[in-house]
Parts: C-alpha cells; structure tokens; sequence
C-alpha cells in the first residue's frame, strides 16, 4: 500500500514539477515589451512619419490601459531615419541583435537599405504601410498589407472612371519616387480598360512652381487630371488648374499617397469637388476607430487622420496577439525562435480585427481589403464609392 | 523615345503654348535676377560667396506667413519680412567677417561656410517651423488671374513679380551708379586695397552691403511667396545651387551679366519643362550651363572678381 | 561594425575629393562618377553574377577614365567650373538612373550580394590607397600642387604646368570614386539615386574641411567622428545631426580654417618626436 502511495505521490510531484516549470517557461521575462519602429521622422516625409509615430504610440498608451501584454506594459521605440538609408542602416544595426520585432522601416529607401540586415539576423520587419513590389524579395521576413499594386489599385480608376463616363482623355501628373511611378501604371491600367486615354506628365522632385507644367498638361486638352505627385505639389497644381479656369472638379483625382495635411494646406478652396481615394473607411463605426479619430483631431488641429494612419496601430495590436497566441516571454535565450513564432504569426493571421476592417493574411498577402472613392467639401471626405 | 513622343504632341497649340511658357520663364527668371544680384552684391562688396543668400529668403517667407496668419495685416507683414531678412543678413556678416580676415582664407572658405551655414538653417527649418511641414499663403495673398487668353495666364504675382523686379534692378542700378554708397561699393569691388588706402571705410561699407542685401532679401521674400503661394525648408536647396550656377556662368560678380542669364534661365527652364519630361528639364538647364562654361570658363561676360 | 565600414567608406570618397582640392578643384564630378560605378557594380553582380574584385578593378579603371576624359577641359579650370561640370553630371546621372527601370529607375536597386568579410578588405584598399596618396603628396607632384594652391601663376612662372597635374589629380581621383562606389554598393547591397546627390556631396564637404584640406591624414578622424558620436548619442539630439555638421563646419571655418589637422600641426608634432 505504502509503495502505491509513495509513487503516486512521486508521480505528482513530478507532475507538479514539469507543470511548474512549464509554467516558468511561459513566464514574461521582460518588464517592458519594447517594439522598435524605424520611421522617418524628419525629413520630406516628417509629416507622415509622425503621425505614423503618434498612432503607434497610441495603440501602446491603449494596450497598456487595457493591461499591457501578458500583463506588462509595452513601449514602442522610435528610431529617426530621416529618409536616409545610411542611417536606416545605422539603426538597424543598433537593434538587430536584442529586438524581438521591428516595425517599418519607412520609407523604401529605408527599407531596402535596411531589411536585408534584419533578413541575415532573423529579424521580422513588420513593413506594414508598403507596397507589395517592396517586400516579395524579403518574403517572410517583411510583409506588406497591400496586394501587388497592378492587382489592387485599377479597380479605383476604374470606378472613377465610371462616376465621370464623359471623360476620354486624362492627363496624370507622375513625380518620380519610389513606388509612384508604378502605381501611375496601375491608374492607366485601369482607365484604360474603360477606354480613357492616359497622357503622363512628369513632376520634378524639386519643382517648386508648376505654372508650365500646367500649361503643358492643358496643352493636351484633357478631360481631366490624376495626381500621383507628394501632397504638396498635388495641391499646388490644382490650384494652378483652378487658377488658370478649370471648372470640373471631379474630373480631377487624387492619389491615396497624397492624402496628407500638406494636400489641405496647399490646396484649400481649390479642392473643393475632386475626388480623392485612400484606404480608410469613413463610415466605420468601430467604436475603437471613433476614438482614435477623436484624439487624432485633437493633436492635429482638427485634420482627419492620414491615409496612412491605421497600420501601425494594428501592427502593434497584431504584435501583441502574436506574443499572446504564442504565449512568448521576451527571454534573450529564446529570441531566434521567438522572432519566427512573430513572423509566422503576423504572414498567416485569421481575421484579424483592424481598427477599421477585419481582415486575414494567406502566405503574407491580404485579403480582402478594400479602397474608397471620395469627393472632398470643405476639407472634408465625402464617401463616393468603393472598390474590391 | 518617351521624350520625342512628348515633344510632338504638343506641337498642337505651338504658338499659344510656346507664349505661355516663355510669360512663365519671365517670372521665374525675375525672381532668378534679383537673388542673383544680392548674390553678386556679397560677392563684389563683402567679398564672400553665399549660397545660404536664398535660405534668408526662405526663413523671411515664413516670418511673413507667420505675421498674416496672426494679424492678416498686410502692412505690418511686408515690414516685418523686410526686418527679418535684414536682421538674418546682418547676423551673419561678423561671421565672414571673422573668416576673410584670417590668414589663409580665400573666398572658397566663405563658400563651404556659407554651405554649413546653408545646412543649420535648413534643420532649423525643418524641425521647429510649422513641424516642419509646408506653409501656404493665403489666396487673398497670392492673388488670381488677371488676364488669361486660352492656356496663356497672366496671374497678379506675375506682374508683381515682373514689375518688382524692374523696379529693384533700376533702383539697384541707380544705387550703383549715381549714389556715393554705390560708388564706394564700386571702389571696393574693385580694388578693396586701394579703396582703404583712400580712406574708404572698409566696414562701414561692407556693413551697408549686408543691410542692402537684406532689404532686396526680405523684397525678394515678398514676391516668391505671392508667385509661388508655399514654402518649404527645402526651397531653398534647389534655388541657391541654380543662383550659383547663374553667377558662375554670367560671371562671377557680373552684375548686368547675372540680369541676362537670370531671366535666359528662367525662361530655358520654363520652356524645356513645356517640350520635355519634367527631371530632364532640369538637366537640360544643367547641361546648357556647362556648354557655356565650358566654352567660357570665365563666365559669358566675364568674372569682375577671381 | 557597420560604424567602421561607413566610416571607412567615407574616407575612401572623402580621399576623392580631397586629392583634386590640392589644386582647389572642388571635383564634384567624383560624386557622379559614384553614382556610376555603383550602378554598375549592381548590375554586373546581380544580372550577370560578377564578383566583387573584378568588379572593384573595372570601376576604378571606368572612374578615372570618366575623369580624364573631361579633364582634359576643367584640368585647369577655375574652381566654380570644376564646381558647375561636377554638379551637372550629377543631375544628368541621378536623372539618368531615375528614368531607367533596368537599374531599378526610382525604386532602386537590391540584391546586390554582400561581402562577407567587408572591414577587411576595405581596411585593406585603404592602406593601398593611402600610401599611394601619401607617396604623391610628398612627392614632386604633391610639393608642385601646394605651389599652384598657393598661387597659380607663380606655379607656372616655376615651369609646373597646372592642367597636367589638374588632369593628373582629377584622374586618380575619378579612380578613387569609381572604388568607393563599388565598396558602397557590395556593403549596403542595395543602391537608391537620391544617395548620391547634394547630400552626400555637403556631407563629404564637412568631413573634409572639418578634417583638414591641407593633408591627407585630416579626412580620417573627421570621418570617425562625424559617423560616430550621432551613434551615441540619444535619439533626439541625433535627429540635428546635420544641425551640428553645419556649426561645427561653421566654427572650424571661423577658427581654424585649414581644418583639424593641418601640414603644420603634422610637422610640429613630428619635429617634437624627433626632438625628443
């Protein structure tokens, strides 16, 4: 009798034993969970960049009153690239061998100068606000939450196009950086399948006034006009257009990249009636999205959040239900596999609960998400149509 | 070739468009001029190459934006743009005072400080006015169009632009030529040892060099920000190296060379943007330039200064 | 690590610049020449599987050949010439690239296979170099160049020929460039056109007269710090790393304008070794 007891009683402490120390495994092993965001902070894109950072930081500040993740806080790291890929590098560098996880970089200079050092360290980048032409190289390593630009933007001139049928002819104002010139592509691609005729003029990076340019592109006597050019220089030329009497304002498109405070700034009135697309869902009654365009307007002066703005907000969310899924403790000795148990999370997510959509990931492309047409008044969206 | 097809194309409207372009070269080449000749005045009195001249501009573009938006007084902002632009100017003179006076120094050290001194105020910039973000003038500023004929637009700041510029370079030249302050810049530039065997007051002088500077500056400030209707931290990048460019070909110090080559380039630049893709007009620009000085390494109409 | 190989590879292209200035030629060209090699370099190992020291020894011989060829018009030229024709080829390349999708137009160009053990070969290109500098600058040619700095026509009345050396100068210098280019690609891996541009031409500005102009040794601590303290100190003071590029060139103009380290200090200093 005494020995049945004594091994049950053996077996129970080892059971207690190995259960414990499955327990220790799975305990956190950090105080803070530190995610590293290479952004731009300074630099031609400044504005976007930092409102990138505001978002990021505000999904921290949200996480952590909810309780943090796996009951610690989590702070999110900013590293300044400025645009420059020397310094992504430079950054790069200074957290590739502790990190758990990075987010950006951003822009894709950056990115390219930078991710093959993540990709030789096991290091995920979450890259989230690019472009699919980007990351393919990288997959698994990065990701991107667009699909390839030739798939998912000709929808959109498309439906453009059929809002204004009397269109045949449309000049498109290109500016020559990074993935512009392909997404310029993409729009004719698709005006094209609704029989417009598409007549691209170049905008130089540091073109400062636009009146010839303008000239030129009424020259071609068009219909009407897409701008696939920075935010400032896309509100510079409309109101050049304005100016020199173009009347048809939804025959005037703008491109989501430009969707920014500087369009606003520069264009003003001008913009009046011109449609403009972008990613964000403007009838989204997400309770969460509500209040993150509520705070948003209060720091920015009233101006709707950026098209941009929502990625790196779920980037953090979908970090956090990475480490959480994963069950992931932050401990150095398990950084390796800790790093793919994120990656392989973040390439292969279910219905993943946006801010704003719900959405799943198949082998690191999304899935269904859509784009929206809209006509600005008065500074603000108007919601015209919706495509994909 | 992409560029050819593009040229054909517009043979459309050829005459129309070609008038239009050549009107908006005239503005831009203005604007070209004046900040050539505040250049070439630094040059000639001060003896100093100062590329950050266009960063001053830029810096008072933004005190104005900075007075309408708070006050909408148009008097006061005109003011306070020439204030600021005098006062940035004369703030930097005991800088290259300090450095012309050193042994050793020649007027290239003047250059690569004026290019530091170009880069501390494009980070100030961009770090803490406006965020760094853009700014806008207002459209009562900037004004609409005044005559407009098919694609051929003749806007208010053009004329302002236009206008003003002949003004200022009359009054330059009058200041040049018929004034003792002119005179004894002439003295200066051309012989500064002389001059102060003469008991010309080098400092004196040069001092007024700065302010006069400064005055055409914040003028200059006034006309950009009404032709152009924005400014960034990075407007100045691109226009101080065309402004080198122009006195370089002209002449380094050529005052009435620098008018010619500042509106030819204006107008070059606004054309080639009307028959070729847009970065090419750029090179086009470039690449006439170097035809030029290569042709001429002393500038077209020669250098008035080593 | 990557601290060194950056510093390493700004000297290389500080060196660029430095050996033209000897005769105050600004040879700005040397940036496009860069631009070019690296390019190159890209394509010949990505497309068609080139190694890196074949690679290395065409770009070097490409570079000078640019170079030379345009020497034989600015050899003599003055400064803002040279300034001007190095400029417009950098605009006429970067725009080149730009609009040409077989180098990756805007996007840019990846892929390019790394080295695997870049610190030493660069160290080791920069010893070679270096001595090939060093030798030239204490040679005949290197004296007759201080001449023509000081003033040309002296130069010439003394029977030295100012365009021989310009061209001889600006040639190597191409070389040295076409090197760096193809350093900067094999170690980055991936190349941008806005890289080499006004921005890296201001920055080598800075490392040079913040170094020193008059001698070669000037480039190499101005180079180490520049790159190295925005690596340690806090993000939101390195973010005014340009900001303190531009007071710092500023000061050093207005103090000591020959730079950090100059010919006298070198000699002072070695004269108290021996002395001692």
């Amino acid at each position: 009798m005494r020995k049945y007891v004594a091994k049950f009683m053996l077996i129970m402490l080892l059971i207690f034993a190995f259960g414990s120390m499955t327990f220790a495994q799975d305990e956190v092993a950090v105080d803070t969970w530190e995610i590293h965001f290479l952004n731009s902070v300074t630099g031609p894109i400044a504005s976007i960049g930092e409102y990138m950072s505001w978002s990021a930081n505000y999904a921290a500040a949200k996480i952590n009153e909810e309780g943090g993740i796996r009951g610690k806080p989590v702070e999110i790291v900013i590293h300044d690239t400025g645009v420059q890929p020397d310094k992504g590098i430079e950054e790069m560098s200074k957290i590739v061998d502790d990190a758990l996880v990075v987010m950006g970089p951003v822009p894709e200079a950056v990115i390219m100068a930078a991710v093959p050092l993540a990709v030789r360290n096991g290091l995920f980048c979450m890259t989230s606000s690019t472009s699919y032409e980007y990351t393919v190289e990288y997959f698994p390593w990065t990701l991107s939450w667009y699909p390839p630009t030739e798939e998912k933007l000709p929808p959109v001139t498309e439906l453009w196009a059929e809002e204004n049928p009397e269109m045949e002819k449309i000049v498109q104002f290109v500016e020559k950086w990074a993935a512009w010139p392909g997404m310029a592509g993409a729009h004719t691609i698709g005006l094209n399948n609704k029989n417009v005729e598409v007549i691209d003029i170049e905008v130089p990076k540091d073109a400062v006034e636009f009146s010839s340019l303008v000239v030129k592109a009424l020259a071609e006597d068009p219909d009407g006009f897409v701008l696939t050019c920075n935010p400032d220089k896309a509100g510079k030329i409309i109101k050049e257009l304005v100016n020199r009497g173009w009347e048809e304002k939804d025959n005037i498109l703008v491109f989501s990249s430009a969707d920014d405070t500087a369009l606003y700034t520069t264009g003003g009135d001008a913009l009046n009636g011109i449609s403009i697309y972008n990613y964000i869902d403007p009838d989204s009654e997400n309770e969460r999205w509500l209040n993150f365009k509520q705070e948003y307007k209060e720091d920015h002066d009233g101006k709707n959040p950026g098209s941009l703005a929502t990625n790196y907000y779920d980037s953090v969310y979908m970090i956090k239900e990475a480490i959480e899924e994963g069950k992931l403790t932050g401990d150095p000795a398990k950084l390796a596999e800790e790093r793919i148990k994120i990656r392989d999370y973040c390439r292969n997510v279910e219905n993943f609960k946006g801010i704003q959509i719900t959405w799943s990931m198949n082998e690191g492309l999304p899935t269904s998400k859509p784009i929206f047409l809209f006509e600005i008044i008065d500074g603000e969206k108007q919601l015209i149509g919706k495509s994909r | 070739m992409h560029i050819l097809e593009e040229a054909f194309r517009a043979r459309g409207k050829l005459m129309e468009f070609f008038i239009a372009q050549v009107l908006n070269g005239l503005s831009l080449g203005s604007i070209y001029v004046l900040l050539v000749t505040g250049f070439n005045l630094m040059l000639l009195v001060a003896k100093i190459i100062q590329f950050a001249y266009p960063q001053f501009v830029v810096i008072s573009m933004y005190a104005t934006w900075a007075v309408l938006r708070a006050t909408n007084n148009v008097i006061l902002a005109i003011l306070v743009t020439i204030v600021v632009s005098i006062f940035l100017n004369l703030l930097s003179e005991p800088i290259f005072r300090r450095i012309t006076s050193i042994k050793g120094t020649d007027i290239n050290a003047t250059f690569v400080a004026s290019i530091g001194l170009s880069m501390v105020l494009v980070e100030i910039m961009s770090h803490s006015l406006n965020q760094g973000f853009p700014i806008s003038f207002s459209d009562n500023w900037v004004g609409g169009s005044v005559f407009r004929y098919g694609i051929i637009n003749i806007s208010r700041s053009s004329i302002f632009a236009w206008v003003g510029g002949i003004i200022v370079v009359v009054a330059f030249f009058y200041l040049l030529y018929r004034t003792m302050v002119g005179r004894l810049f002439r003295a200066i530039a051309e012989n500064r040892h002389v001059a102060k065997l003469f008991g010309i007051p080098i400092f004196k002088t040069s001092m007024m060099s700065y302010l006069i500077a400064g005055l055409l500056g914040g003028f200059i400030a006034l006309l950009l920000s009404m032709l152009i209707g924005t400014a960034s931290p990075w407007l100045g990048e691109s226009v101080a190296l065309k402004v080198l460019a122009v006195s370089i070909v002209a002449g380094l110090g050529n005052l009435k060379g620098g008018l010619f080559v500042g509106l030819a380039l204006g107008v070059v630049e606004s054309v080639a943007i009307g028959y070729v893709a847009g970065s090419w007009s750029n090179v086009i620009a470039f690449v006439i330039m170097l035809i030029v000085i290569l042709a001429k390494p002393k500038g077209l109409f020669g250098a008035a200064v080593e | 690590m990557y601290f060194l190989g950056f510093s390493m590879t700004y000297i290389l292209m500080a060196w660029s610049i430095y050996l033209p200035y000897r005769v105050k030629h600004l040879h700005f060209l040397a940036v496009a020449t860069m631009a070019v090699t690296s390019y190159m370099g890209g394509i010949l190992s990505v497309n068609f599987g080139w190694s890196f020291l074949p690679t290395l020894l065409l770009s070097i011989v490409i570079g000078a050949l640019i170079s030379y060829l345009i020497s034989h018009t600015i050899g003599n030229a003055p400064t803002f010439t040279v300034v001007i024709v190095g400029i417009t080829f950098v605009f006429i390349i970067k725009t080149a690239i730009e609009n040409t999708d077989y180098l990756g137009g805007t996007i840019g160009l990846f892929g390019i296979p790394v080295l695997d053990h870049p610190l030493i070969i660069l160290f080791a290109f920069l010893l070679v170099i270096g001595y090939f500098l060093y030798r030239i600058d204490h040679s005949r040619i290197g004296r007759a160049a201080s001449v023509i700095f000081t003033d040309e026509n002296l130069a010439k009345s003394m029977g030295i020929k100012p365009k021989q050396i310009g061209m001889l100068f600006q040639t190597i210098s191409g070389g040295i460039a076409g090197s760096a280019g193809v350093f900067y690609a094999f170690f980055v891996g991936s190349l941008f056109p806005d890289f080499f541009t006004f921005h890296l031409i201001g920055t080598l500005m800075t490392i040079l007269f913040i170094g020193g102009y008059t001698t070669m040794w000037g480039v190499i601590p101005a180079a180490l710090i520049l790159r190295g303290v925005p690596m340690i100190l806090p993000s939101s003071i390195a973010s005014w790393r340009l900001l303190i590029y531009g007071v710092l060139l500023v000061a050093i103009i207005a103090t000591k304008p020959k730079g950090l380290i100059t010919k006298k200090m070198l000699w002072e200093l070695l004269k108290k070794r021996s002395g001692s």
